[in-house]
């Protein structure tokens, strides 16, 4: 065991944790809690996926999290952990891969040792291989392209960002990748990547000393580190606006995300800056970014319009930002949550009966427009207090559990960092409005970027030309909502329909021949 | 990142003693104390003190839901209004109020199910003050235009829009507009498209609507984390004293009672074939052996602990997943029983099995160790969830607006503990019956098939 770097004793309102960390364990003590909470983040993720088999870190990890052990099966494991309601699963991501258990402390000690042969001597049962690599199959094939088209257009959009990388494949894989893969496969990876070098445990909660040494000596049964650690792709800006659409039949919308890359992640203190800029521009899921009052409040246009400095894993579902996600490669993003289109339109307005589009060009530009507007005149002195006053108080929010607290501590680890979060407020607190204008001067542009839109086949070519050919899009407002609005947003809507987007190619991909 | 977790059927009951597990014995179904104070105006408050430095919860919870759309055409109107009360106040008009929210720097949001609709935010406790004023300004004063209106229905049909998207919500609505006649639970919370597209006509329909239910006798306000029951009464009187009550009693048409097996199917080929058994079944009642029996249920039976499980999913692999379970609902809602298949021919199949395994407890019973086992689970997965102010305003939540009373899943919770093997036999026998069922399936065939 190697000597504990950093302790620090935070007495917050009677409430003692102590929060310890070395190079390989995370400690978050809470002697009030009911439960513990146990992580093992290995440095291992979809990057590592070898050609052919993508899907393969996804797969290994499910059979870990959702197979045997070599001494009980996954119906024994089943039976034993029903009375203690005990929780498990794995979280896959581009770079790492963390396993979470949770239990009740009652059953701590019985429930370890049952844990830990999961991950220290799995089964790789051919039942389970044959039964999960369906279910991923499946997800590749179908339910990715089926269920949710906003995540389909996210999904999309890192496909075509990161192409021809190690990043481009979704983490659930590609359809030949998972096709390809062998119960084998899932062996060998294990054995090269689940070493005791590239491991970080944490362990947060009501433990003790003795089951918190047990953990850190059983982890030396894994293998010595076995290969070098890969890095993350490095991407180049592309040139110009590169718009890919992907048409489906019964599309009631037009799902569009977009995105470049970004030369920042948590490492770099000037992210504080520009997590004040971007939280202004489109913060997630709040009614108080620009994006959103513009698009949404205004012109009554869609659900939200919201932009992210990182990835946001199942923005859709979720209010508050994940863990375990960290990434060394990262990207700007804009999701515009799907728009009518114009089909739709026709249908439900008579005084619409002659347009040629729905509304996704119309919003298209006017979120770009306003990222372009950022990055030119930056935001006032009155709304930099305000989003900063906001994010002091809302970072804290990301921890409100223990087992959050725990894996934004140990993604604090990846960048090099203690404690993301308490650093974070450190770094706002300090910062000027000038240092958050040059942040949105620096990281934020408009002339190049991916766009993919997921859509009805009946918009496909009207979309693809309006685009291709950067033709104005007037705004199609229903007579309802036009009649109400003031000259200043039909002045600004003139503008924003004139805006040039500086297209350099639409491709349009049938939802068939995505993800392959 | 992708989670793969089998998540275990969510049931709402109240927390444990630790080192209690067999099962067997309970004496303090909830660690944290329930305060409440009534108002004279009927607004019930209710104050959960939590170990939450400097973050509080604040909920208001609308006991008003889209069970309560009885007029036709109006269905998803309690979402829409819910979406309103974002339009602003003349004291705060929605500039104003976004300032102040995000003054606040808080998680804030609101939704809408069926029996409910709930405002929620989680944030600066010491800023407890400025969330009583916010929220009392909106709730008594609110005053949106017309154009606000008209324009805030728009961002409706853009939720229906992206949800649309996934074949289980259409079917989801297809399923219960055929399993009811009558009630209101026919439509979803979201509504029929017909009515979200006609939404921005009913501006006067609207303020009706807010005059009902907007109201102290159908709210209460919940707050839980770094607070006292003294600042939060006093905050209570503060700022809703003056609220008035209504008179508004709601008409919610009784359902008929079903008398043969109905059907909703989705064809669709490039979605795995899926099938869900969907039972009628009763009101929750926090004090009925019935509604306990139906949870301990779900669980023995459909659980990824269940024989029906380890014999569909992990050994024959005839299905993806599987589970099932009862809503807690105001009236008789469904006991939907669902499982995802890799084949639409093993569709009768799923189905036969889903029967054998429902008529195998009422014939035969369940093993004494498996319900005690599950007893242990139900209260261990509840205990081990309520850590942080959120998850607990989230559970007493469910329970204000399941039935009006915040101590109500504890007492549910105590009866969970003495329910018997003969108690789930009575109940399985009354409530999955043939002529009570509803069966939804998506397949790439035109019709269902299942029988």
């Amino acid at each position: 065991m190697r000597t504990l770097k950093i302790t620090i004793i935070l007495v917050l309102s009677g409430l003692i944790v102590n929060l310890a960390m070395a190079h390989d364990l995370v400690e978050l003590k809470k002697n009030t809690s009911n439960k513990v909470v146990i992580k093992y983040m290995f440095n291992v993720g979809s990057m590592m996926d070898p050609e052919g088999k993508e899907g393969l870190s996804m797969l290994t990890a499910s059979l870990i999290s959702d197979g045997g052990s070599t001494q009980y099966t996954k119906i024994e494991i089943d039976d034993l952990l029903y009375p203690m309601a005990a929780s498990y699963y794995a979280s896959v991501d581009k770079e790492v891969t963390v396993f979470t258990f949770e239990v009740h402390r009652d059953f701590i000690d019985s429930f370890y040792e049952i844990a830990k042969g999961l991950l220290y001597t799995p089964a790789f049962d051919e039942n389970d291989f044959n039964r999960i690599k369906s279910n991923q199959q499946n997800y590749v094939d179908q339910i990715i392209k089926a269920s949710s088209d906003e995540e389909y257009s996210k999904m999309a959009l890192e496909d075509l960002l990161f192409r021809g990388t190690s990043y481009q494949h979704m983490i659930m894989g590609t359809s030949s990748g998972v096709n390809g893969i062998t119960l084998d496969d899932a062996r060998e990876f294990y054995k090269k990547y689940y070493t005791k070098d590239n491991l970080l445990i944490g362990i947060a909660g009501n433990y003790s000393e003795d089951f918190k040494n047990k953990l850190l000596l059983d982890r030396e049964q894994l293998p010595a580190l076995q290969f070098t650690l890969q890095e993350a792709p490095e991407i180049s800006m592309p040139d110009g606006l590169q718009v890919e659409i992907i048409e489906k039949e019964n599309a009631l919308g037009s799902a569009i995300y977009a995105g470049y890359p970004l030369d920042i992640t948590r490492v770099d203190d000037d992210f504080a800056a520009l997590m004040v800029a971007n939280s202004w521009l489109g913060e997630h899921r709040k009614s108080y970014g620009q994006l959103y009052e513009k698009i949404r409040r205004t012109r009554s246009m869609n659900y939200g319009d919201y932009t992210y400095i990182e990835w946001y894993e199942n923005g859709g579902r979720v209010q508050l930002p994940l863990a375990h996600v960290p990434r060394h490669s990262n990207y700007f993003s804009l999701w515009i949550r799907p728009v009518q289109i114009g089909v739709q339109l026709k249908a439900q307005y008579e005084e619409l009966g002659s347009i040629d589009v729905g509304h996704a060009p119309f919003a298209l530009r006017l979120a770009i427009r306003e990222i372009d507007m950022l990055a030119k005149n930056g935001i006032s002195k009155e709304d930099f207090e305000l989003t900063r006053q906001f994010l002091r108080s809302y970072i804290k929010l990301f921890v409100q559990t223990t087992e959050k607290e725990l894996g934004f501590l140990m993604d604090s680890h990846f960048y090099g960092r203690e404690n993301y979060i308490a650093e974070l407020d450190e770094l706002l607190a300090n910062l000027t409005v000038e240092d958050v204008n040059e942040a949105a001067r620096k990281y934020f542009q408009v002339e190049n970027m991916y766009v993919c839109i997921v859509t009805d086949d009946s918009e496909t070519e009207a979309l693809s030309e309006n685009l291709l050919k950067n033709k104005p899009s007037p705004m199609s407002y229903s007579n309802l909502v036009r009649e109400g609005l003031s000259e200043d947003i039909l002045q600004e809507d003139e503008e924003v329909a004139a805006y040039k987007l500086n297209v350099k190619s639409v491709d349009i991909i049938n939802s068939q021949n995505t993800f392959k | 990142m992708k989670i793969l977790k089998i998540l275990p059927l969510i049931l709402l009951t109240l927390a444990c003693v630790p080192g209690d597990k067999d099962g067997g014995q309970v004496d303090d179904v909830f660690p944290y104390t329930i305060h409440q104070k009534a108002l004279p105006n009927g607004l019930n408050v209710v104050t959960v003190p939590y170990e939450s430095p400097g973050i509080a919860s604040f909920y208001i919870v609308v006991r008003a839901g889209s069970r309560e759309e009885v007029e036709p055409g109006k269905t998803g109107f309690a979402h829409f209004f819910e979406h309103m009360m974002f339009r602003g106040t003349d004291k705060y008009p929605t500039d104003v109020y976004n300032k102040n929210l995000k003054s606040i720097g808080a998680a804030a949001n609101a939704n809408t199910w069926l029996d409910r609709t709930v405002y929620h935010m989680t944030g600066n406790a010491k800023m407890l003050d400025k969330m009583f004023d916010m929220e009392a300004d909106r709730f008594q004063n609110l005053n949106y235009s017309v154009h606000g209106f008209k324009t805030e229905a728009g961002a409706v049909k853009g939720e229906y829009t992206k949800n649309y998207a996934s074949p289980m919500m259409q079917l989801n609505e297809k399923t219960v507009n055929v399993a009811f006649d009558k009630h209101t639970y026919k439509h979803t919370t979201m509504g029929f498209w017909d009515d979200v597209v006609e939404m921005p006509n009913q501006y006067e329909y609207s303020l009706m609507f807010f005059d009902r239910f907007y109201r102290p006798e159908y709210s209460t306000i919940l707050v839980v984390g770094d607070v006292t029951p003294d600042l939060v009464n006093s905050l209570a009187e503060k700022y809703f004293g003056d609220w008035e009550r209504g008179s508004y009693v709601p008409e919610i048409p009784v359902e008929p009672e079903q008398t043969e097996t109905r059907f909703a199917h989705i064809q669709n080929a490039n979605f795995p074939p899926y099938l869900s058994l969907n039972y009628k079944s009763p009101a929750f009642d926090p004090d009925s052996k019935e509604s306990a029996s139906l949870s301990v249920i779900s669980q023995i039976l459909f659980s990824q602990k269940s024989e029906l499980y380890k014999k569909l999913v992990i050994e024959e692999r005839k299905c993806r997943y599987l589970g099932g379970g009862a809503m807690f609902t105001r009236d008789p809602y469904l006991f939907s029983v669902r499982s995802s298949l890799h084949n639409p021919d093993d569709l009768q199949t799923v189905k036969d099995e889903i029967i054998k395994s429902i008529q195998d407890l009422i014939d035969n019973g369940v093993d004494q160790k498996v319900l005690s086992d599950t007893k242990s689970h139900v209260k261990y997965d509840f205990a081990t969830g309520l850590d942080s102010s959120t998850a607990i305003a989230e559970v007493l939540s469910y329970s204000i607006w399941a039935t009006g009373d915040p101590e109500a899943f504890g007492r549910f919770f105590n009866l969970i503990e003495t329910i018997t093997v003969e108690d789930l036999q009575a109940t399985a026998k009354k409530y999955f019956i043939p002529e009570h069922l509803t069966i939804s399936t998506i397949s790439p065939e035109e019709e269902g098939g299942v029988l």
